[in-house]
């Protein structure tokens, strides 16, 4: 009888020892150390990638491409900018990255006059180099260092091409742009114009709306209405797309109608797999971001100065439906 | 030794010890933790810091901007000055994942700075509108810093999320240690009270069952107890007692014993002392009779008869006398005389008897009764079965300490059986005795007497005759059994 009482004492001694300790291991762990100071150096080169149409599919790729080159030449990067083109933020981030002295600044241009007074007088001021990345500026506006990104008038071209070759050489083509008329996209359509000229059966319908969504379907309702013969549609602004396909699809089936559109938007790629969009322009997203970085960093250290003003342009190649499916 | 107050004292010890290791564990444990919350807030308050100082820098401007007087002055000095310090202090907060952003941040505060000082230098240059422009500017960006403020502590926040969810899991589970460990002590501290009291216990038990087993008057059952402190050091004492009475009580039946064999020779000597008596009377009465026949055979003219008589007489009276008292060498020789003078009569012709004796030695005490059976013995032995008789030698010579009896005679001799029977103290059956001593008896007797073995010799020959020889110290090596024997 004691014994047993012993041994039952002794036992939960054991037991009580071995819940004690683990327990004692766990509050005394040594992982407890708040992440300190890190050893390593300050980067070289601190860049900022600033863009306003952060989460979509076009810029983060480009994000992707500018930190992986950022980590091989040891620049930190980070990736700024606001969702859904909010062009307020947008500007704002690009103030705060001046004001914040970072070394170079590779940003989506922005066809406005905000835009340009900043790179254009307060970057200068402090002598931070600015680059342009998949929508150009022009340098006069801008004084950017370079621009990185499609030739966006031969993108025009290449999608007008695509259309004549679907359509043939007669019919009625809506263009819709963006009411900001950016450069990039007057580029585009100059592009497109620069084929369509050849072609005077093929009547083109120029519109611009605001980019809010409602526009976007009352602009495509009104044209539809001002124009029961069209042929085809070329969503300028790739965000138009979406908004474009849906009102046309209200009114009749979609099939008939010759779409084309370009990839810098997060809808164009579905709709071109869902047999919606006939083509698209797919440009090089993480080139244009691993190309800026390191011409970025180039001109910083002085290995490549001036760099070449009228920008550097990555692939494009036209994407059919045919080609995704 | 190790005494159960020592015992107590190293409970105590052990329960202080854990006492003392828990609080010194909990206080440094409590005042790491206090440590680490205290950087934790230091890092927002620093970051905070920094946007209060901003804050007021703009203020400060704002005002001197609108009304410049020295005292505006100062006070943007001093705002200046703070969101310097507060920048240094920002410097430590740098870690990897806020790298980038931190640099920002400390930019920013040098823009403020310079955008400031931009503004006051154009202020002070009339241009008041870029100093306008400057101060709003400045406004943009303390509203910035503001911004990355926040931003930054969102990162902390994020980069420190699992340190914080560490630390509350840390908290939870140091109230459940605590209770492991109040278990853990309790059963602890049970196991040693026990296993403790136990050390105290046990030997008191065996103590009390040795106690009991004693009470019972079990005396040879070995006490022990296996433990080193006062118990057993009282079982110790205990088992001695236990052995010192087991030694009494053994002692005392010894003694029962002997007083028992006391009591029963007591008796058997008052009734040899009844018999004597009884055999006293006889003997009275015929030395009387002796005495009176001696006087009537010398008035009759027969002297011859009447010493015979006397000699007689005498040797009765000599025989009656106690036998364990000492007598001297001289009465010893006057009684053998007397006694062969008797046997001569007997024997007439046959008996030759040659003394010599050297008179000086005659003083020796010696038992009495020792010579008479010895010359006996060879008369019986030497002359009786003779016809023609026989010749007994009676010699005492000195021997320097000591005094050599020489009874010889030339009979047949002994066989060696006997003489080693008599000196062995055999009791030898010899009928025909006067005295009724036997040789075996009187060698005892003498060395008693002498308290010495080599007192007594035989020497004899087969047709050659015996000879005894008596070797007796001049002075007794043992007075007290002298004395001994007196007092009987």
């Amino acid at each position: 009888m004691r014994k047993t009482v012993i041994f039952l004492i002794g036992f939960a001694c054991v037991v009580l020892f071995y819940f004690t300790f683990s327990s004692a291991a766990k509050v005394f762990r040594s992982d407890w150390q708040l992440p300190r100071t890190s050893a390593k150096d300050q980067a070289q080169y601190r860049l900022v990638l600033i863009t306003q149409e952060l989460g979509t599919p076009f810029w983060d790729k480009v994000g992707a491409g500018a930190i992986e080159e950022a980590r091989k030449t040891g620049a930190s990067i980070e990736v700024w900018g606001s969702y859904g083109k909010n062009q307020e933020d947008f500007l704002k981030k690009i103030e705060i990255a001046i004001d914040s002295r970072v070394d170079g600044i590779i940003v989506q241009g922005l066809d406005t006059d905000e835009f340009k007074s900043l790179t254009k007088i307060k970057a200068a001021f402090y002598g931070i180099p600015i680059i342009t990345v998949a929508n150009d500026v022009p340098m006069a506006d801008s004084l950017r260092r370079t621009y990185v990104g499609s030739n966006q008038f031969l993108a025009g071209q290449m999608i007008a091409r695509q259309l004549i070759a679907d359509m043939g050489k007669s019919g009625t083509v809506i263009l819709l742009g963006d009411s900001r008329s950016e450069y990039y996209q007057t580029q585009r359509l100059s592009g497109i114009d620069d084929v369509l000229k050849d072609y005077p059966n093929v009547h083109k319908q120029y519109a611009v709306t605001p980019d809010s969504r409602e526009e976007v379907i009352s602009a495509t309702q009104d044209l539809m209405n001002r124009t029961p013969d069209v042929n085809a549609f070329v969503a300028v602004n790739a965000n138009f797309a979406d908004a474009m396909i849906q009102e046309i699809g209200r009114r009749s089936r979609v099939e008939p109608y010759h779409i084309y559109s370009f990839d810098d938007s997060k809808d164009t790629l579905k709709l071109l797999k869902k047999g919606k969009i006939d083509g698209m322009i797919e440009q090089s997203p993480e080139t244009m971001g691993k190309v800026s970085v390191s011409l970025m960093i180039k001109w910083l250290s002085g290995k490549m100065v001036p760099l070449d003003t009228d920008g550097y342009l990555t692939d494009i190649r036209m994407l059919k439906g045919s080609d995704v499916r | 030794m190790n005494s159960i107050q020592k015992k107590i004292w190293a409970l105590a010890a052990v329960v202080l010890f854990i006492m003392v290791a828990i609080w010194i564990t909990l206080t440094y444990y409590n005042q790491k933790t206090q440590d680490q919350y205290n950087d934790i807030l230091q890092r927002y308050l620093r970051m905070n810091e920094v946007t209060t100082a901003s804050q007021m820098t703009v203020t400060a401007l704002n005002n001197y901007l609108q009304t410049p007087n020295k005292l505006n002055l100062a006070q943007l000095d001093w705002s200046k000055e703070q969101i310097r310090k507060a920048r240094l202090e920002v410097i430590d907060l740098r870690n990897a994942d806020n790298d980038f952003a931190l640099t920002n941040y400390m930019n920013l505060i040098d823009s403020l700075v310079e955008t400031t000082d931009r503004s006051l230098m154009f202020r002070s240059e009339k241009e008041t509108e870029d100093s306008e422009k400057a101060f709003s500017e400045a406004t943009r960006i303390s509203k910035y810093i503001s911004d990355m403020t926040l931003t930054l502590l969102d990162t902390e926040l994020k980069t420190y999320d699992r340190f914080y969810r560490g630390i509350i899991e840390q908290s939870t589970e140091m109230k459940k240690m605590g209770i492991w460990l109040l278990l853990l002590i309790t059963f602890l501290l049970m196991l040693f009270t026990y296993w403790f009291s136990l050390s105290i216990t046990n030997p008191v038990q065996k103590l009390t069952q040795a106690a009991k087993e004693l009470s019972r008057g079990r005396f040879d059952l070995q006490i022990e107890v296996q433990s080193n402190d006062e118990i057993s050091f009282l079982a110790k004492m205990f088992d001695r007692m236990r052995i010192n009475i087991n030694n009494l009580i053994s002692e005392i039946q010894q003694k029962a014993q002997l007083e028992n064999e006391l009591q029963q020779s007591k008796l058997l000597l008052q009734e040899s002392q009844l018999r004597s008596l009884q055999s006293q009377i006889n003997p009275h009465f015929l030395f009387n009779t002796l005495d009176t026949l001696s006087k009537k055979a010398y008035l009759e003219g027969s002297e011859e008869t009447s010493d015979l008589l006397a000699s007689v007489a005498g040797l009765l009276r000599y025989n009656l006398k106690r036998l364990d008292r000492s007598v001297t060498l001289y009465d010893e020789t006057k009684v053998l005389k007397m006694y062969m003078e008797i046997q001569k009569t007997r024997y007439t012709d046959r008996l030759r008897f040659l003394v010599s004796i050297d008179e000086s030695c005659l003083y020796v005490q010696i038992p009495g009764l020792t010579l008479q059976p010895i010359i006996e013995n060879a008369v019986i032995h030497a002359i009786e079965p003779s016809e023609d008789g026989g010749t007994i030698w009676f010699r005492v010579t000195d021997g320097g300490d000591r005094v050599t009896i020489e009874i010889e005679d030339d009979g047949p001799g002994m066989p060696e059986l006997k003489i080693m029977q008599i000196l062995k103290e055999y009791p030898v059956e010899t009928e025909g005795h006067s005295t009724g001593i036997g040789f075996s008896n009187v060698v005892k007797r003498l060395r008693l007497f002498y308290a010495e073995e080599q007192i007594i010799d035989i020497e004899s020959f087969p047709g050659g005759g015996t000879k005894v020889i008596l070797n007796i110290p001049k002075t007794r090596a043992v007075e007290k059994v002298d004395k001994a024997s007196d007092r009987g």
